[in-house]
């Protein structure tokens, strides 16, 4: 179960102990760190490092740009992971029957622990409940096994396998295949 | 049952990974970590979670079953509801 808020910058989604909150520019320092670092960049499609520059450009596109929606994840009040949602071909996020989502844990902290789904489940559920989404499309680099079994837990069948790994997930398999995880989140 | 009756907790715990993630008693000790091995992904820490509440009769927090990201960590919160190891 989520709760969503509109903030100026979107929505807040809270659920499963984390707050998803809209990407600001008090972010972007954090965010280029984490998205720089090593660990996310290997499995990254653009795996360059990123700029300072090149950063702001980025972020100040996104403000003109309805095809996609960036939040920072939230657990006990600290910054662990950033996730997001992007229509195909231009779309608009609310008028697209398929999106892609992204996610990455930045805080070594929370790279291995269970609560890297949070930010997952409570965006999914807002895609999935609230905007009405049909499908759940990702792309994954096939050496990222770690990506692609995570992706297979939350229901996600692969529909093509090349360098990227093409996943889709409906709203049936996705409710079937996270009642178990989703009940240890909610306590 | 009967043998569980009889171990201590420390064997308790060893023997509930070994049952939950489907290991043998050699791989379970404090430095292994959630996600290190195959068997303890996502998972197999929710049948583990399961299993550690039945053999030690609790029912642990969200903040706990986040935070049990190693068998140190697990002796660690199982303390914590009274479980002495």
């Amino acid at each position: 179960m989520i709760a969503v808020e509109p903030n100026k910058n979107g929505v807040i989604i809270r659920g499963y102990q984390v707050e998803l909150i809209p990407l600001s520019s008090q972010h972007l320092g954090l965010l280029r760190k984490w998205r720089n670092s090593a660990r996310v960049r290997l499995n990254m499609i653009n795996s360059g490092q990123i700029s300072e520059e090149q950063h702001q450009t980025w972020f100040d596109g996104l403000k003109s740009d309805p095809s996609q929606q960036h939040w920072v994840a939230y657990y006990k009040g600290i910054p662990f992971g950033a996730t997001n949602l992007k229509a195909f071909a231009g779309k608009e996020i609310g008028s697209s029957a398929v999106l892609e989502p992204g996610l990455y844990v930045g805080h070594p902290k929370y790279q291995n622990n269970l609560i890297a789904f949070a930010p997952t489940l409570a965006l999914y559920d807002y895609v999935f409940d609230l905007l009405k989404i049909r499908e759940l499309q990702a792309n994954v680099k096939s050496s990222n096994q770690a990506a692609l079994n995570y992706n297979q837990k939350l229901g996600y069948k692969v529909v093509k396998r090349a360098d990227l790994v093409t996943l889709s997930l409906l709203k049936t398999d996705y409710s079937n295949e996270t009642k178990m995880i989703k009940g240890l989140l909610s306590r | 049952m009967a043998v569980k009756s009889t171990m201590s907790n420390q064997q308790k715990l060893v023997q509930a990974f070994c049952d939950a993630l489907g290991v043998s008693s050699q791989t379970v000790n404090d430095e292994l970590q959630y996600n290190t091995i195959r068997e303890w992904d996502s998972t197999g820490h929710m049948v583990l979670v399961s299993e550690l509440e039945t053999v030690f009769n609790v029912m642990l927090d969200t903040d706990d079953i986040i935070d049990m990201s190693s068998v140190a960590k697990a002796k660690t919160i199982l303390a914590k509801y009274g479980v002495s190891l």
